[in-house]
Order: C-alpha cells, then sequence, then structure tokens
C-alpha cells in the first residue's frame, strides 16, 4: 500500500471517531515536546486513548552526511546529534572508529576520557531534571539545574574552548591536554555539587506533589522494556540491572567501582529516581579517575589519513540516554561506505506509544518528559 | 464630613441630580481602576523579582534604573502597541467580550473592598456575600474565551477551568461561613469591627481552607491546570495577543488581590494595627498574603486535575464543614453577648 | 555461550542458508539468503535466547546488485553477540519484518524503509518516518541524487549518470 493510500487511510478512520474523543495535535510547537516532536494524541476528555508520534522535523540525513565525509571529518557531525551530550557522541563514534581499526589510545587519554564522560553524563542529567521539573511545573529547580550545568560547561570551555559543540576527542585520544590546574577545578566543581543534590530533593523528591504526580505513571514493564530494546535509565527503571559501562565495558570502566541503580516498578518515578542517583554515581566515578589519572600523551600516533581495514563493526557505549550505536562498514577508503547511528531516544521513544493510553494529558507530558528525548538525536 | 459638602453639591443641581452622580461614579471607577492598574504592574514586577531570587538570579534589572522598577509600565505599553489578532475561525463578538468579563468581574469586587475605616466604596449589607457572587464570573470569561478561540488546547483549559471553579467555590464559601457565624453580619466593615482578636487565631482551620481554595480560585500554582503551560499550551488564552492577553493578565493579579483583600479582612483584622495608618495596615497584611502565593507558586510542583478534584471533594470540603460545625456548636453553647 | 557455539549452533540448522560465517571480536558474524531469514531471527530469539535487538541496519550494494540489512542481536542475561546481515536483491528488496519478534524493529524498519526502499512484508505501519511523506526516491541509496545535493570534488565514489529514482 503506497503512503498516499495509508494517510487516506487514516483520515477516514479518524473522520469516523465519536464525539467523546478528539485528535489532538501535541507539537510540533509545543512547549514540552522538547524540540519538534509532533503526538498525534486521541483524548477521551482528559483520557489518553492512543498515541501516534511522527518525527523527522529535524532530519537532516545526518548518515547520508558521513559518508561523504572522511572518518576525522565526521566528528563535529557527531556533536550535533545529541547536543546534551556532546562530549560523550564524540566519544562512541572515535571509539568505535578505534575498534575498528584497531587503535590503542594512551592511558591519560582514557581516564581523561571518562572524567569528561561522566562529567557529561551529569550535565545532561542535570539539563533533563531540569526541564522534567519544567514539565510538572515546577520552575525552580530549572533554574537550580541549570547553575550546575552552566558549571560543568565552563569547565568543557577550559579544555575545548567550546560550550555545546566541543569536537573535543579525536581517533586515537583527545584533541589537547586538559589545561594546568583543570583537574583540581573538577575536583572544587564535585565539593560544590555534592551538597546540591540534597537541595533539589526538597524541590522535587521530597515534595508530595511531585511523588503524586509520576508515581504509577507510564509504566513500562520490564518485558515491554526488552521487546522494545529500551535502554540507558528506561531500562534500569524498568528494574533491568543492565548497563554497558559494567556489562560490555568499553574505554576503562572496568577499573572504577560504581554502583547501577535501578527501579521497581517501572513508572515515571523510577526513570526519574534512577537518573537521579546515577549522577552521584558519576561523581564516584569521577572522583576516582581524578585519583588514579597519570601524566603522559593524550593523543596516540595515528596516520594523517586514516583507512579503515575493510570490514563493519557495532559498537555501543552508554550515553547519558542508553545505549548510543555506530554501525560503521568499512571499505578501505578513507571515507565509511555505511555509517549508522543506533540513537538511544529514537529506539526509546519507540516505546511511547504501549506507555501513554490510560494516562491523563498531564501525565503524558511527564512520560515524554521521562524518556529524556534529544531531537536533534531521534531526526538525525 | 465630605459626604455632607457633597450632598449640599448636589442639592444645587435640584432635580437633575442625576448628573453629579454619574460624574461621582466616573471618578470612584477610574479610582479603582487606577489602583488595579498600579497594583496589577506593581505584583507583576514583584513576582518577577521573587521569582528571580527563588531562582538565583535577579530578573528585571535594566528598565527604570532602579531594580528595573518600570519593566511592566513599559511592557503595558509594549503589549498596548502590539497588532491586536484575532483567528480567522474565531467566534469574534464572544472572544472580544471575554477579557472584559473576566476583567469586570475583577473590578466589582473592588466596591466592597474595606481599606481602611469609611474607605470603602460602597459598604452593603451582602458585602462578602457579593464579592463571592460576582468573582464567579470569571470563570464565564474563562470558558467564553476557551471556547470562542476555537481552539483544542483553550477549549481544554476552559474545560478545567470551569471544574476547578465549581469544585473550589464549595469549600471556599463554606469556609468564610465559621467567621461569619461570629460576626451575624455579611457587612465588610462589621466583619473587620467585629475581631477584637484576627479571626486566624479564632479559625485557624478555615483560614487555611480559604487560603489553598483562594488559591486554586485564582489559577496559580500549583493550582494552575486552566493554563498549565507545559500541557495545555497556555489553556484558554493561548489565542490572545495583545492588550487582550494583558486584560487576562491583569484580572489575574486583580483577582489574586481580592482574594488576599478578603483574606485580610475576614481572618486577619482587616485596617486594625497600632501605630501605622490603617490604609497601611490593611496593605501590609494583603501584600503579604500576596507574596506568600507567589513563593508558593515557585516552590510547589503543579497538581493533576483528578487530584484537585480529589482535595477539593475529599479533603476541603468535609473539613469546612466541620469547621462550621463545630463554630456553630461551640457559638450555641456559649452565645457571645 | 561463546561467539563460537552460537555459530555452531545455527549452521548445524541453517547450513545452507548461510553464506559467510566468522567469529571476529568476540561477535557471530553471518551473511544469510533472504528467503528463510525470519526462521533463523526466530531461532535465535527463542531457541538461542538472544532477546534484545541492537540495531537493524540497511546496507545497500549496488555493486553486487544487491541490498543488505543487518540484525545486531544481543542478549542482556548471556554473553555473545550476533551480527546477522541478510542480502536481498536490489530489485526486489523485499523481505519478513521481524516486528513479531522485536517490537523495536518497528521503527528501524520504517527507517529502512525511508533512506533505502526496502519493503519489510508483515510490518504492521511501514510509513515513511524520517522524511516527508511525499518524498521521491530513497537517499542513503549509493545512486540517489538530488539537485540540493553537492558532493565533494574529491568524492570518488560520485554516482554519476544514473537517473534519479522517480516514485516511491
Amino acid at each position: 500500500m503506497t503512503t498516499v493510500n495509508l494517510q487516506l487511510q487514516q483520515i477516514k478512520e479518524r473522520a469516523a471517531e465519536t464525539m467523546e474523543e478528539m485528535w489532538v495535535n501535541m507539537g510540533p510547537q509545543h512547549p514540552s515536546t522538547h524540540g519538534v516532536l509532533r503526538l498525534l494524541i486521541k483524548l477521551d476528555g482528559e483520557v489518553v486513548r492512543e498515541c501516534i508520534p511522527y518525527m523527522g522535523y529535524m532530519h537532516r540525513c545526518h548518515e547520508k552526511i558521513g559518508e561523504n565525509r572522511s572518518y576525522v571529518q565526521i566528528i563535529p557531525y557527531t556533536d550535533r546529534l545529541d547536543y546534551l551530550a556532546s562530549m560523550y557522541n564524540n566519544w562512541a563514534y572515535c571509539l568505535g572508529c578505534e575498534r575498528l581499526m584497531e587503535i590503542q589510545i594512551p592511558e591519560r587519554a582514557e581516564y581523561l576520557r571518562i572524567i569528561i564522560g561522566e562529567l557529561q553524563r551529569i550535565a545532561s542529567h542535570l539539563i533533563w531534571l531540569g526541564t522534567f521539573g519544567l514539565d510538572l511545573g515546577n520552575f525552580t529547580i530549572f533554574m537550580w539545574c541549570f547553575r550546575e550545568r552552566e558549571m560543568v560547561l565552563d569547565l568543557f570551555e577550559a579544555v575545548s574552548g567550546q560550550r555545546i559543540n566541543y569536537s573535543f576527542m579525536r581517533i586515537g585520544g583527545l584533541a589537547l591536554d586538559v589545561p594546568e590546574g583543570w583537574l583540581a577545578d573538577v575536583k572544587a566543581f564535585l565539593a560544590w555539587l555534592k551538597p546540591r543534590f540534597a537541595e533539589y530533593d526538597r524541590l522535587s523528591t521530597d515534595n508530595v506533589i511531585w511523588q503524586k504526580r509520576i508515581q504509577g505513571v507510564g509504566i513500562l514493564k520490564p518485558e515491554d522494556a526488552i521487546s522494545y530494546a529500551a535502554s540507558g535509565p528506561m531500562l534500569r527503571g524498568s528494574g533491568i540491572q543492565w548497563d554497558l559501562r559494567r556489562d560490555d565495558p568499553y574505554g576503562i570502566y572496568d577499573r572504577f567501582d560504581f554502583d547501577i541503580p535501578i527501579g521497581t516498578s517501572g513508572d515515571v518515578w523510577d526513570r526519574f529516581w534512577v537518573r537521579r542517583r546515577e549522577m552521584e554515581e558519576s561523581v564516584k566515578i569521577v572522583e576516582q579517575g581524578l585519583r588514579d589519572i597519570p601524566p603522559g600523551p593524550v593523543l596516540a600516533p595515528v596516520a594523517k589519513k586514516l583507512r579503515a581495514p575493510v570490514g563493519d563493526i557495532y559498537s555501543r557505549v552508554e550515553s547519558p540516554r542508553g545505549e548510543l550505536g555506530h554501525y560503521l562498514i568499512a571499505d578501505g577508503s578513507e571515507k565509511p561506505y555505511r555509517y549508522k547511528v543506533r540513537a538511544p531516544t529514537f529506539v526509546n521513544l519507540s516505546a511511547l506509544p504501549v506507555m501513554l493510553p490510560g494516562c491523563l494529558v498531564a501525565d503524558a507530558v511527564a512520560v515524554l518528559g521521562s524518556i529524556d528525548i534529544v531531537l536533534c538525536e531521534v531526526d538525525r | 464630613m465630605i459626604g455632607g459638602v457633597l450632598e449640599s453639591l448636589y442639592g444645587l443641581f435640584g432635580e437633575w441630580w442625576i448628573i453629579p452622580r454619574l460624574i461621582e461614579m466616573f471618578v470612584v471607577v477610574s479610582i479603582i481602576i487606577g489602583f488595579i492598574s498600579v497594583a496589577a504592574m506593581f505584583l507583576i514586577w514583584w513576582e518577577r523579582k521573587i521569582s528571580a531570587h527563588i531562582q538565583v538570579r535577579f530578573g528585571p534589572m535594566r528598565v527604570g534604573g532602579w531594580h528595573g522598577w518600570a519593566q511592566s509600565i513599559a511592557d503595558g505599553i509594549k503589549l498596548l502597541l502590539k497588532e491586536d489578532i484575532i483567528p480567522a475561525r474565531a467566534d469574534r463578538p464572544i472572544f472580544i467580550l471575554a477579557p472584559m468579563v473576566v476583567f469586570a468581574s475583577a473590578l466589582a469586587a473592588y466596591v466592597v473592598i474595606p481599606f481602611g475605616p469609611g474607605l470603602i466604596v460602597q459598604d452593603l449589607n451582602i458585602g462578602i456575600l457579593y464579592i463571592i457572587a460576582i468573582s464567579s464570573l470569571a470563570v464565564l470569561g474563562i470558558i467564553m474565551a476557551g471556547w470562542s478561540s476555537n481552539n483544542k488546547y483553550a477549549a481544554l483549559g476552559a474545560l478545567r477551568s470551569a471544574a476547578q471553579a465549581v469544585s473550589y467555590e464549595i469549600p471556599l464559601i463554606i469556609s468564610l461561613l465559621g467567621p461569619l457565624l461570629i460576626v451575624g453580619s455579611l457587612s465588610m466593615t462589621k466583619i473587620v469591627e467585629a475581631q477584637y482578636v484576627p479571626f486566624i487565631l479564632v479559625q485557624p482551620l478555615a483560614f487555611l481552607i480559604y487560603f489553598t481554595c483562594a488559591v486554586a480560585e485564582t489559577n496559580r500554582l500549583p493550582f494552575d491546570i486552566p493554563e498549565a503551560e507545559s500541557e495545555l499550551v497556555a489553556g484558554f488564552h493561548v489565542e490572545y495577543s495583545g492588550m487582550r492577553f494583558a486584560i487576562f493578565f491583569m484580572a489575574e493579579y486583580a483577582n489574586m488581590f481580592v482574594v488576599c483583600a478578603i483574606a485580610t479582612t475576614v481572618f486577619l483584622g482587616g485596617w486594625k494595627g497600632p501605630l501605622l495608618p490603617p490604609v497601611a495596615w490593611f496593605l501590609i497584611k494583603t501584600f503579604f498574603l500576596l507574596f506568600v502565593m507567589m513563593w508558593l507558586r515557585w516552590t510547589l510542583t503543579r497538581t493533576r486535575v483528578d487530584q484537585l478534584m480529589n482535595v477539593a471533594w475529599k479533603v476541603l470540603l468535609p473539613l469546612a464543614f466541620v469547621n462550621l460545625g463545630i463554630t456553630g456548636l461551640v457559638m450555641l453553647l456559649y452565645p457571645v453577648g | 555461550m561463546t561467539a563460537e557455539e552460537i555459530l555452531q549452533q545455527i549452521q548445524s540448522r541453517f547450513s545452507e542458508e548461510i553464506r559467510t560465517a566468522e567469529v571476529r571480536r568476540g561477535e557471530a558474524c553471518l551473511t544469510i539468503k533472504g528467503d528463510r531469514h525470519f526462521e533463523i531471527c526466530r531461532f535465535v530469539k527463542e531457541e538461542l535466547g538472544y532477546d534484545y535487538l541492537n540495531c537493524l541496519s540497511g546496507v545497500d550494494w549496488p555493486a553486487d546488485e544487491e541490498m543488505e540489512v543487518v540484525y545486531a542481536v544481543s542478549s542482556l542475561k548471556r554473553p555473545g553477540k550476533i551480527l546477522l546481515r541478510v542480502r536481498v536483491p536490489r530489485k526486489e528488496p523485499f523481505l519478513l519484518s521481524v516486528v513479531p519478534l522485536w517490537r523495536t524493529a518497528d521503527w528501524h524498519e520504517r527507517e529502512a524503509f525511508d533512506l533505502f526502499g526496502i519493503r519489510f512484508e508483515n510490518h504492521p505501519d511501514l510509513r515513511r518516518i524520517l522524511l516527508p511523506e511525499d518524498w521521491i526516491g530513497y537517499p542513503l541509496r549509493k545512486d540517489y541524487q538530488d539537485e540540493r545535493f553537492i558532493a565533494y570534488p574529491w568524492d570518488d565514489r560520485k554516482p554519476g549518470g544514473v537517473p534519479r529514482p522517480t516514485s516511491a
């Protein structure tokens, strides 16, 4: 059936809807869709009966662009995928290339990658907590979280000169070593950050309205989570202890000691609480990294014109939003033959239609917020 | 004394007495509108400063020099000069009428607010009943706005607003009945005069119920579900812009002032207080309550529709009845005077 | 289960379907023909227990006149990963959908349909997902041409001469 016919059929179905139900277009311009996502929601009064997501408003065929750039030239484009965790995107892509080309990166670069990556996770979760507060109608936590995120951005600006799109990682290590005194700044930041979690809790976790709003809402059962290949905090919120940092370690994560918080019932509260505690675990990891980091070079000696041997690889990392995978096929030239990004939010978002039916409109916003979508990554 | 002078002046007009009466009404209404505008502008600026300081920022700092005091005036002028947009498929007459209805109901409530002894436009003997009746009309305007906008979000917001107003009006009125039983009058002046101690000490439960309902009545967080911007974008006024939007905005702050003024009158002893002049006491008390409302707004999370209804019908209403029953029982057993 | 064992099990069941098979970086990598790929996927999911579909990706191989769909499958309970490449003829890129096995394949297959034009039969709702519904052509095919798309002059794989596909 052609697409046009399918659309006609949908329109007919929609025309047959009863008086009690109405289709509401949420987005693409809506304050709570975190970008340009369009949700077609069937409402029965205030209750959501059905949800059809439409996306692609920011599609730029990232993968086609990638096929026409050399391996190194792709790095700046990966920043623009998940712009709230650009460092992690750099890392994921570079790691994929390094695995493909079998490059060993220096010890110091491994440590710095983990420190930067975990700081990025903290920043990303902070922004998530803030915007999730906005979705629930709590404005103040948004500003409070941005205060600390700003500090992380300052740290990243000191190493890379950029605040959002860093392009800091290179295939074979990092672009530069960190400036003098930067590690001490990180330590000072962590000392400032740790008491802040209790402050956030006073506004969010300890607030009865907050608790009642998100407990028992938008439940994703564990079997659904696996079937929809949900990953990251979505999967852990459903009670499955699975974290690529521990279960399929990349970099040197196997040397670090940290817990993996999980939820029990898979509702919005669990996803919130998993992310909230993950920030504390990230703090632990950064502290261990700061303790053990050795001196040395940060970039492995690599050829100027990188060519990967013929072959393919599916490489995955645990980005703040879940499993960020890169499927690369190399044909021996300077450019990848195929460059596919497995975007965690794209996959997590596909589970939305099973979580929404039965929710109220207010819950729909909370559920969508709990997925932590970044539309640039969904649309690619 | 002023009244006497006026009366003798009116006598000069003989059978054309209606002319000075109309002039008087016009002057009084102008004063009220002036007060509402200034108070609303001040409240908007104040709220922005309070929210900013709660959220570790400064808020407006530039316009007017000292801490951006002229920001609201600048915003008001901007909104006045903006293009007036009415959606093509909107129900024009109702769309235009809706903000007026909302504002008029807020305006009319000011008639019986006792700013001080004698400083009241008209001391109606049914003062508080009048206020409650008049302020209920605001819901009508909101529903008109939501319906005429021809927008699903606006309609949803209007429906939510209707449900919320109906639910919260009942515990609100019943919580007010307790103090009224003690006073034995509906006149605002009499209520203040009857308070040898502020009624908040006698009727703390009634005050809490009243204040909660008042927050809900004015659609403020944590009960701002009719306009919940993260769900319904802006609820009933999503299609409004320019001056019409500004009128909605001003009506919201005018209503806030009204409910806080009632709370001051009924529970906090109105204009009574030592040293300072009565008007100052009245304003201090009212603005303190307004501050509490803003404080709540920038700290709490929005409730959900079903939770909101649960609180109204299952918690506040029974409590208000219990309060009323106990008050009546005490009055019966220990009759005053 | 190690990658070698996975490979052995699949090979013993579907020996004539398999074109190439190797173990690389602890992963079992297989290339199979399109006819019975659904059965192989079901075997992988239900009998080997690899119930987590990480990634589904289309690949265009115009030199071989073939299209490829790559399934990266793993499990949350056991080690070992499988990379399953399925080849279908480029002229008739039809393939059975694996949505009944892994529901996550829904959007992945829509994406592959959108960008490669691979038709997944039995898919519940095969529509374009990222591109507008009225888009013509499949951008990730190697011979896709668009007047707005400017290849870099040093592009050594410039399509050249291939007419732009006209209908969906």
